[in-house]
């Protein structure tokens, strides 16, 4: 923590300890410690006091008390010489600070004037404080001082109210206050409009954080007491309570105090002068005070820091929208306009900025808008997002660009197609009549990234560019972005990282099962990569993904780790004690039923059968896909027989315990078409180029006898390699 | 030669919960430790409680038979209340405000909160209390009840995944027990407690609502659900120990069956299948098939040999 900033709050801190004593032993010496004080309509008394001291001041007796112990907390105020450590000093300097403030706040006069509103009433707090708890109120903004002009005040309220953020105004700048500012402005303040100023005085500003209290003691559940207690209601406060503070104007040492007071909460301090700031995270979720923010960035600056999150309600755009117009399409003669097909270039690209580099909300559109074009026109398109996020990764690009087919198909009268630079979209004429134009693709985006992925997208931008010239200077970055990240992906190895994923998604109906998800070897359903389950668990850690560390080897050959199976013991319910990840005999993984392929051993070829779920016939083990689901799925461990998701075949990782894909003597021709050139070249891999003319498939034979024949006939190594059990 | 029987021995137990306070005569279910109904291994300090469902408007699609129980009162919360406790001896109450919902009626959450109110000082068995759905509008009604009615220990039907941090800070503040209702589907139901308790709730304030599919409706489905959740809760897993809840008439009466004939029939046979599958409290519409389940209930519990 900076000296500067400690020094002044320890020292803020004594002045107002001193002040509060001060008005406390004359209030005492003039009416008796038996004298009652409170704030008006609440049952938490003092509420800072309660929740920081857990004590329940009624009496000024009370209060000296309160004071006492909080005195307790200042630090000796830090010299030339001592250096370290500051932090903790200088947060016990601001929690007294806040109980002196309260302290005050409470022996002033209250007198209504103006436009202040003083202390809040608890059944303001019931109505208001659960908007916060919920989220319906993403936060509030506690404003300290005074905007250098009534126009900056105005619009700072404009841009909090906008995001629907509370606003709670106190103490002043040389004087000047911002509800004075707004005031003048005409601006109206109470709670209807969520600008409430409690008072002028930089002391006033603790019942925002006395709100913050008792939001804590009446939807937390939570009860004053003794350190523990306190503590439960600050780390409620940082969890559930999206507040922060912004400093305006001048901060002087009773202010320094004030915010050391409010970081205790988790409460970040923006401040728009250039004080220091507090960079590293601790209490607070990220920044503790972040200065010399313009005021126009401050709310979105401060949302950024506190970590707030801001949902659409109603996507902006002219037509009906959601998942039922998924798969709609848009047909030849009520086409408006069309991008890519085989027509003109058309690819969408999503990548990662820095947080300070996007303007978060900026659509734009370079090159012809739909007016600008005839009826039916064929333009190219790039569709560029950037997004910016706190937890976001450049692993998850592809993850969420992938989103991109899903969220455009979604708006009624948009077709799209495809993914990457194969993309085909089309827009409708009745799209285009009601209004929708091509910046509407950016505003669905925008909104549906920042809804559906709020946990790794802060920031989004859309470019969509319209013009051969601009597309075409684009696409190199994006076709240099998709080669690196399917090069990525395919260095990504079992070995190179220290952590798998679970799923556990389908233990509803098959109670046992658990999915080991490696970079070498998807989830069986076909539905989740290593990738996914590693962005699904960042963004939602309660679910059915959860990081299993490896830890140490058990068996390289059969893939066995021994933080793999104390997992798979406590998840399966103790039904299995181990799982290989590279063999379909030994400790196979168990399947749920949604497996996109079934592998089984054919006894006498040496090898084994895929058949995928849409093949409805015969296969040469004797059974269809449906009699061998039964027997493969449910969460059972049966040797022979496993339930995969159809790129696993391509895994260098693929039964690697067992023979791997040499192993493979009949598939179906579905399952070729789907791996093609790619099936193709791991044959080559594995120095066998000829082994995917010998895989047998149902244009072959549906029957054990004359696969044999032909696996003779084509002198197929499987047959070589020797029976697997 | 005897047959021996070797008890099961659980590591976890069904949470106690207890419904109604301040001026309820509070009951309390769960606290059982083995397998429903293995009363000759396991210990169940508390029988299976039923409740009757009244309506705050005159219910548009009850079909007479269980419209014929109720006539007169149909729509009178109050008075529909003592019908249910003091002539058809119901455990407890559940107030359904279906005239809340934004298409039927769209009643305020003012005019939901005096209907509980009235309920409340018509009997004194616990209520439960469900709204018009998930969304704005029953957090709405809901929080309203809920600040109307602190401190008498209401059970509001219901939390789910997508909508629970209203109802969560509603029941924390105003000591309320709170249903979370998951889709027919474990995971989820594990994942809304786990939320539940990270919104402060206190678990032993929770139920869980596993989603009932009626007789020929699913039912089966919301059997093996349970059961699971059933086993996860008595192998240790203390996120699914929450005893359940299933509103069975609502399901039941759904049935095209009942129509024709037997609708008791097909009430009873649903929550008796539910009861062994390890429902603990059982909402029903028709007074018959409380008394009948009443009965099959003190057989199996109170030792009796039943016919």
């Amino acid at each position: 923590m900076s000296k500067i900033i400690a020094e002044a709050a320890i020292r803020g801190a004594y002045a107002c300890m001193n002040r509060a004593e001060a008005m406390l032993s004359e209030a005492i010496h003039r009416h008796g410690r038996a004298k009652s004080i409170a704030f008006p309509d609440t049952a938490y008394a003092l509420p800072v006091i309660l929740a920081l001291v857990g004590k329940r001041v009624e009496k000024l007796g009370d209060l000296e008390e309160a004071l006492q112990v909080a005195r307790t907390w200042l630090p000796a105020p830090p010299t030339e010489k001592l250096w370290l450590p500051y932090l903790g000093g200088t947060l016990d300097a601001g929690a007294a600070t806040l109980v002196a403030h309260e302290a005050v706040e409470a022996m002033k006069p209250r007198l209504a004037f103006d436009f202040w509103l003083g202390p809040t009433p608890d059944s303001i707090l019931r109505e208001q404080g659960i908007k916060l708890v919920d989220g319906r109120m993403p936060g509030f903004a506690a404003c300290v001082g005074a905007a250098p002009s009534d126009e900056v005040a105005e619009q700072l309220a404009r841009d909090l109210q906008e995001r629907n953020i509370l606003v709670f105004m106190g103490g002043n700048t040389g004087g000047e206050t911002m509800a004075a500012q707004l005031n003048r402005r005409g601006v109206e303040m109470n709670w209807e409009t969520f600008l409430v100023p409690y008072g002028p005085d930089t002391s006033s500003i603790v019942h925002a954080l006395g709100f913050a209290c008792r939001a804590a003691f009446t939807f937390g559940g939570l009860r004053p007491g003794g350190i523990k207690e306190t503590r439960e209601i600050l780390l409620y406060n940082k969890r559930r309570v999206m507040a922060f503070v912004l400093a305006l104007g001048e901060v002087d040492d009773e202010k320094y105090a004030t915010a050391a007071g409010a970081i205790n909460f988790g409460f970040p301090v923006i401040a728009d002068t250039d004080i220091p700031e507090i960079l590293p995270s601790g209490i607070c979720t990220y920044e503790h005070v972040v200065a010399n923010v313009a005021h126009r960035d401050m709310p979105s600056r401060a949302v950024e820091v506190r970590g707030v999150k801001i949902r659409t309600v109603e996507i902006p755009i002219p037509v009906r929208h959601g998942p039922a117009f998924e798969g709609e399409r848009v047909r030849k003669e009520d086409v408006a306009v069309e991008f890519g097909g085989k027509y003109t270039r058309c690819f969408e690209y999503l990548t990662s900025r820095p947080m300070d580099r996007l303007q978060d909300g900026l659509i734009r559109v370079v090159g012809p808008e739909i007016a600008d074009v005839p009826e039916g026109a064929r333009l190219p398109l790039a569709i560029f997002v950037e997004v910016a996020g706190r937890k976001m990764q450049p692993e998850f690009e592809s993850i969420l660009e992938r989103h991109i087919h899903s969220f455009l198909s979604e708006p009624m009268g948009v077709m799209h197609l495809g993914q990457r630079d194969s993309v085909w979209l089309r827009i409708s004429k009745k799209a285009r009549d009601a209004g929708f134009r091509i910046e509407h693709l950016g505003t669905v985006l925008l909104h549906k990234l920042r809804n559906d992925f709020p946990a790794i997208v802060d920031k989004v931008q859309v470019t969509l560019f319209t013009g051969s010239d601009d597309v075409e200077k684009l696409y190199p970055e994006a076709a240099a972005a998709y080669q690196h990240r399917d090069e990525r992906m395919g260095a990504l190895t079992d070995e190179s990282v220290d952590i798998f994923y679970s799923c556990a998604l389908c233990q509803s109906y098959a109670p046992n099962h658990v999915c080991i998800i490696t970079p070498e070897r998807l989830g069986l359903c076909g539905a989740y990569n290593w990738l996914d389950g590693k962005a699904a668990y960042e963004m939602n850690p309660h679910g059915g993904n959860l990081p299993v560390k490896k830890v140490e080897v058990v068996d390289p050959v059969l893939g066995q780790w021994k933080g793999i199976n104390d997992f798979i013991q406590n998840a399966s319910n103790g039904a299995f004690l181990k799982f290989s990840a590279y063999s379909m005999i030994n400790d196979p993984m168990t399947s749920c039923g949604c497996f996109e392929c079934i592998a089984c051993i054919l006894p006498g070829t040496g090898g084994i059968m895929i058949v995928d779920r849409e093949f409805s016939g015969q296969t040469p083990v004797g059974m269809t896909f449906s009699s061998l689901a039964e027997m493969t799925g449910g969460g059972q461990q049966t040797p022979g027989f496993i339930g995969i998701g159809t790129l696993y075949i391509l895994s260098k990782k693929f039964i690697s315990a067992d023979g791997g894909l040499a192993r493979l003597v009949w598939t179906t021709t579905r399952v070729k078409q789907k791996l093609g050139d790619k099936l193709r070249q791991r044959c080559e891999e594995i120095g066998q180029p000829e082994l995917y003319g010998k895989i047998a498939d149902e244009t072959i034979c549906t029957e054990l006898e004359p696969l044999i024949e032909h696996l003779a006939a084509v002198e197929h190594p499987a047959l070589a390699l020797g029976e697997m059990i | 030669m005897s047959l021996e029987l070797k008890p099961k021995r659980w590591a976890g137990a069904i949470r106690e919960v207890t419904l109604g306070s301040g001026s309820r005569r509070p009951v309390t279910v769960g606290g059982g430790n083995g397998l429903p109904l293995h009363t000759f291994e396991a210990s169940f300090p508390h029988r299976p409680v039923f409740a009757l469902e009244i309506t705050d408007v005159a219910p548009p699609r009850w079909i007479d038979t269980v419209r014929q129980p109720w006539n007169g009162v149909l729509g009178q919360p109050a008075a529909a209340a003592r019908r249910a406790v003091d002539e058809f001896g119901a455990d407890l109450v559940m107030l359904h405000l279906m005239g809340t919902h934004p298409d039927r009626g769209n009643r305020s959450p003012d005019d939901a909160a005096a209907d509980v109110r009235a309920v409340l000082e018509s009997v004194r068995v616990p209520l439960i209390v469900k709204g018009p759905g998930a969304g704005p509008k029953q957090n709405d009604v809901l929080a309203r009840v809920a600040e109307e009615c602190q401190g008498e220990g209401l059970v509001l039907h219901s939390a789910c995944q997508e909508e629970y941090k209203t109802l969560a800070a509603v029941a924390v503040a105003y000591g309320h027990v709170l249903v979370a209702e998951s889709p027919i589907d474990m995971n989820i139901a594990k994942q809304l407690n786990i939320l539940l308790s990270d919104a402060s709730m206190d678990l032993r304030h929770t139920l869980i609502d596993p989603l009932t599919g009626g007789l020929g409706y699913g039912l089966e489905y919301t059997y093996s659900v349970m059961e699971r959740i059933r086993l996860a809760a008595l192998g240790g897993d203390a996120m699914l120990s929450s005893p359940m809840i299933c509103l069975v008439g609502e399901e039941a009466w759904k049935a095209k069956e009942v129509k024709v004939s037997g609708g008791v029939h097909w009430e009873v046979a649903t929550a008796l299948t539910l009861i062994e599958a390890g429902a603990e409290v059982l909402v029903l519409r028709h007074p018959e098939a409380l008394a009948r389940l009443r009965k099959q209930v003190d057989c199996w519990f109170g030792g009796e040999t039943c016919r």
